[in-house]
């Protein structure tokens, strides 16, 4: 009876499969937030400061407000009232800018939000945007981009006498890192579709957390939480950016409550580098003492980060610090610096990719010192335990990752000294740096339906940001009821849906696999009861125990295949439309912790360089990664590979200018903020290790978002340390920077 | 009842506001409910009607002061549109033509997201005015193939993962498509250059490349 179409591969967990999505991505038809319309919608544009420290003395919005198909011009004194949100509790009523917009008259940085207009049509709003009179007392801002804190800094972690044995330390490194601010830059503008009915809202956002952010929204605007609905189907992307309302979704709302009409507001380039978000300006200062066969004696890691007037954001960039390596000393702290810029916000592997690149650095500044390979040098300080913690990893490859990853890129054949390796007439520098990421579990909740037409559907209420989350998903119930991933429908995006994570810290995956399989049993099971219920069951007689689910059809367990029945039969038989089953995963924040779950991965680099034309190029990258099981390889591997990309434009490219004079961010669009491009593409090799780690789920896998990024660009500057005998310490590399050096010709 | 008022008024309203809502446009708020790797009837909805529009109902659409008529030929349809002359062709197309497929990701014709073929060629629609393309030949995503007809190149990104996020995805195939009849060299490198007008942040460059050498090599 079973045809052909219905028999299932063992397991198409760990296999490479195309997107379910694919087919919807390729022809336009995935609907991102600014892709809605409605009947009588309106737009609004932002009025932004063009200070960005001081008062507005004066507004005046009558010129804007007499120019044809304006419907309103809101600001401080007519927008109404819009509240602060809650403190947050666990991973609910976050925002980092916490003021709501137009709260008060004071400017904090430059393009905050003074007023909003809305018209009928998109150019009537930005002609008139242009024609509101914002009149300022302005004071000098400050945006120096040298840090030095007035505060104690806070200490994240210590252990043993890092000050005592770093003094008596025979070998010691000891420099300071910078990186410089970094913006998101998603390609999808952020952008809010609101749509008031009179008495709650449905928000289309650009949100990597529905949830999340229809609490604040509820909170801000007012209204009961059961009055809000938000929708994000799709995300054009986020990078951390996305995960937190920013002031534009309220002024979207508010106008849209004001006016009782529809109202999109999409973001400007622009405005993306003042007014949601930003990795922010570091400033480390590692600390290495070593035995003279570099062995680690102690390690301080101490660093300060900007922050914005009102808002604390901090870095965390001694995230990976802790655990990374054996020491018995060790001291890392932290302290944040205010500057009249937007809040900063989480960017793709927050603390650990600015963190690590600093530390990476000094490993390999310290390998130089000792004489030593770096790759040896780390492979020599392998810790046995989480020594932060005091517990054992629950999965750690690190060393694999070393080894495996020299093999492939053919690191015996390196010869050490600046400029010793040259081919075609061009001097090759190779650098290492290792990475990490934490791994965890953040509470889910899913629901999946077998239907009577013998599809399923699976839903929960967090989002595909472009990781392959729909995919993910359609992968756990195809596989735990057996049945082909084209049979799957997933639904996500919407507040509507089971609680669903957060698109944030890696944790999608490894938090939706024990909800998603536990709804897919739960629907199994009812299946199994409707066998044998009724007299039309096509069990009827049997309990549900005598019977088993396997390959989508039920038989009787022990019984011949051939009387196997598929479930969409059962359910026919039943006169049920289908069977629901919802499941459940706890987190594992705030649980004391018995193992450290974190991947690791290791960056291998080749740049070349030409020093007759001041050329350098990152040429090839081998990645090795521990990250679990890995369950789709396909998407698995264009996850490492766009982090790769994203850590040649942080090493080579990318860093947002204030202008010092005015505080405006000067590179404030793609020309000139400069991120990587299809011809600064390296030939990239990515290995994933693939060992389960059995602590998160059933499947093993952790979760690989970030964690690519890390190590990237310390990795980098260590081999154009190689190819020109410059240490490059604040980030990006410029040509510049490397005139000076000793293989300058 | 309050409600109910408030609702009819809001209809009442889209009759008389926009002459960027159409039939089309809102159908495109329907959007995608869910995601399956077979078109289900839901899934089929939008991007087919999104890519069949109608010229007489986008012709009765109401007024914006100042606005002009543009007749614009897409994806072989004509499209008789009231615009503000001041829109760009991807804001036409977007707000008021339905076609939501080609995205606006800088506006300044710097990324790439926004790129269509004006009388076969690859543009950026951001960086034109919609009133200067009266009788050209556009052709969006929408035109190029749809999920169970998808064109080559769009069936060659499904294989080989040439997306992430998707958003840049559009403008990515249709540099794609109008590169195949561009004078390019053979090598990779050659395509990169040639595709490095289209940014995509979450770089999927290398599958990107990939699933246009494939073509490439096929066609």
């Amino acid at each position: 009876m079973a045809s052909i179409e219905e028999v299932v591969p063992a397991s198409i967990i760990g296999t490479s499969l195309a997107r379910v999505d694919g087919p919807l991505k390729v022809s336009g038809g995935a609907m991102y937030s600014s892709d809605h319309n409605f009947p009588g919608m309106l737009y609004a544009v932002p009025v932004c400061s063009t200070i960005a420290k001081g008062t507005i003395t004066s507004l005046d919005s009558s010129a804007a407000e007499a120019m044809p198909g304006v419907q309103a011009v809101y600001h401080r004194k007519n927008i109404g009232q819009l509240f602060r949100a809650a403190p947050p509790v666990g991973f609910s009523g976050l925002i980092d800018e916490r003021r709501p917009p137009f709260e008060d008259d004071v400017i904090r940085y430059y393009g905050q939000y003074v007023a909003v207009v809305v018209a009928q049509t998109f150019e009537q709003a930005m002609a008139a945007s242009a024609a509101v009179k914002v009149s300022y007392a302005g004071e000098k801002p400050d945006v120096s981009t040298t840090l030095s804190s007035d505060e104690k800094p806070k200490v994240d972690t210590t252990r043993g006498d890092a000050d005592g044995a770093f003094a008596s330390a025979a070998v010691k490194v000891d420099e300071t890192y910078v990186t410089p601010v970094e913006t998101h830059n998603p390609i999808e503008l952020h952008a809010s579709v609101a749509v008031w009915d009179g008495k709650g809202f449905t928000l289309y956002e650009t949100s990597q957390a529905v949830g999340n952010h229809r609490e604040v929204m509820a909170q801000m605007l007012g209204v009961p939480l059961e009055n809000v609905r938000v929708i994000s189907r799709f995300l054009g992307s986020g990078f951390g950016g996305k995960l937190w309302p920013w002031p534009h979704c309220l002024l979207a709302a508010a106008a849209s409550r004001n006016l009782n009409r529809p109202v999109k507001l999409v973001v400007s380039r622009k405005m993306m580098f003042q007014n949601v978000g930003h990795r922010p300006l570091t400033q480390q200062r590692i600390r290495l003492g070593a035995t003279a066969d570099g062995m680690l004696t102690s390690l301080q890691h101490d660093s300060l980060n900007h922050t914005s007037i009102l808002d604390d954001y901090g870095e965390g960039c001694g995230e990976a610090t802790g655990y990374l390596y054996s020491t018995a000393n060790l001291r890392v702290t932290s302290g944040l610096v205010r500057r009249n810029v937007g809040n900063p916000t989480a960017m793709r592997g927050p603390g650990a990719v600015p963190g690590l690149y600093a530390l990476e650095s000094a490993m390999d500044e310290l390998a130089i010192k000792l004489k030593m390979d770096p790759v040896e040098l780390r492979l020599k300080n392998e810790p046995k335990l989480d020594e932060s913690l005091g517990i054992p990893f629950s999965s750690r490859h690190l060393k694999e990752c070393l080894t495996v990853g020299a093999e492939k890129f053919g690191w015996s054949q390196r010869k050490a000294g600046v400029g010793a390796m040259q081919r075609d007439g061009l001097t090759l520098g190779w650098g290492v740096g290792v990475c990490s990421w934490i791994a965890a579990r953040i509470g889910c909740e899913a629901t999946v339906e077998l239907k009577a037409d013998g599809t399923a559907r699976v839903a929960c209420g967090t989002q595909d940001i472009g990781t392959g989350t729909y995919t993910i998903l359609a992968q756990i119930v195809a596989e735990k009821a057996g049945i082909p991933i084209e049979k799957v429908e997933v639904v996500l995006g919407d507040t509507k849906l089971p609680a669903g994570p957060i698109s944030g810290g890696s944790w999608v995956t490894s938090s939706v696999i024990p909800a998603v399989a536990d709804a897919t049993q739960k629907a199994m099971q009812t299946v199994l009861m409707a066998a044998v219920q009724g007299k039309d069951a096509r069990f009827a007689g049997k309990k549900p125990e005598d019977l088993v689910f396997s390959g989508g059809r039920v038989q009787v367990k022990g019984g011949s295949a051939e009387t196997s029945v598929a479930y969409a039969e059962v359910l026919r038989a039943a006169n049920l439309g289908g069977v629901s089953g919802t499941g459940k995963s706890e987190g594992t924040f705030g649980v004391p912790p018995k193992v450290s779950q974190h991947s690791f991965g290791a960056q291998f680099v080749e740049v070349t360089w030409q020093p007759a034309t001041a050329r350098l190029r990152v040429n090839r990258v081998v990645t090795v990664i521990d990250a679990g099981r890995v369950l789709n390889t396909r998407a698995g591997r264009n996850q490492i590979e766009g982090a790769v990309m994203m850590g040649v434009g942080m090493a080579m490219l990318e860093h947002t200018t204030y202008d010092q004079r005015n505080g405006a961010p000067i590179n404030s669009n793609l020309a000139d903020y400069v991120v990587a491009t299809h011809a600064d593409t390296p030939q990239i090799d990515v290995t994933f290790l693939d060992y389960p780690d059995l602590s998160l789920n059933e499947y093993g896998a952790r979760g690989i978002g970030e964690i690519g990024l890390a190590g990237i660009a310390a990795a980098i500057t260590g081999a154009v340390y190689h190819a020109t005998g410059v240490r490059v310490r604040e980030l990006p590399v410029r040509i510049e920077d490397l005139l000076g050096g000793t293989a300058r010709a | 009842m309050a409600d109910e008022k408030q609702k009819a008024g809001s209809a009442e309203d889209s009759g008389g506001a926009a002459g960027k809502v159409t039939r089309r446009s809102f159908l495109s708020h329907l959007g995608a409910a869910g995601v399956a790797a077979t078109a289900s009837p839901l899934l089929a909805a939008a991007p087919a009607a999104a890519a069949m529009p109608e010229a007489s109902e986008a012709a009765s659409d109401a007024k914006i002061v100042g606005s002009v008529p543009v007749s614009l030929r897409v994806n072989g349809k004509v499209l008789k549109l009231q615009v503000d002359p001041r829109a760009t062709l991807l804001d036409t197309l977007r707000e008021s033509a339905g076609l939501t497929g080609t995205k606006k990701g800088c506006d300044h014709g710097q990324c790439g997201a926004c790129t269509v073929h004006v009388n076969g060629r690859r543009v950026n629609s951001c960086l034109s005015f919609a009133v200067m393309h009266e009788g050209d030949e556009i052709t969006t995503i929408e035109g190029i193939g749809q999920p169970g007809n998808l064109h080559p190149m769009q069936a060659a990104f499904v294989e080989h993962d040439g997306y992430q996020c998707g958003y840049c995805t559009s403008g990515q195939i249709m540099s794609a498509v109008a590169l195949l009849k561009e004078p390019c060299g053979p090598t990779d490198a050659d395509v990169k250059e040639l595709m490095s007008g289209n940014i995509c942040r979450c770089g999927a460059y290398p599958n990107i490349v990939a699933a246009v050498q494939q073509v490439r090599l096929r066609s």
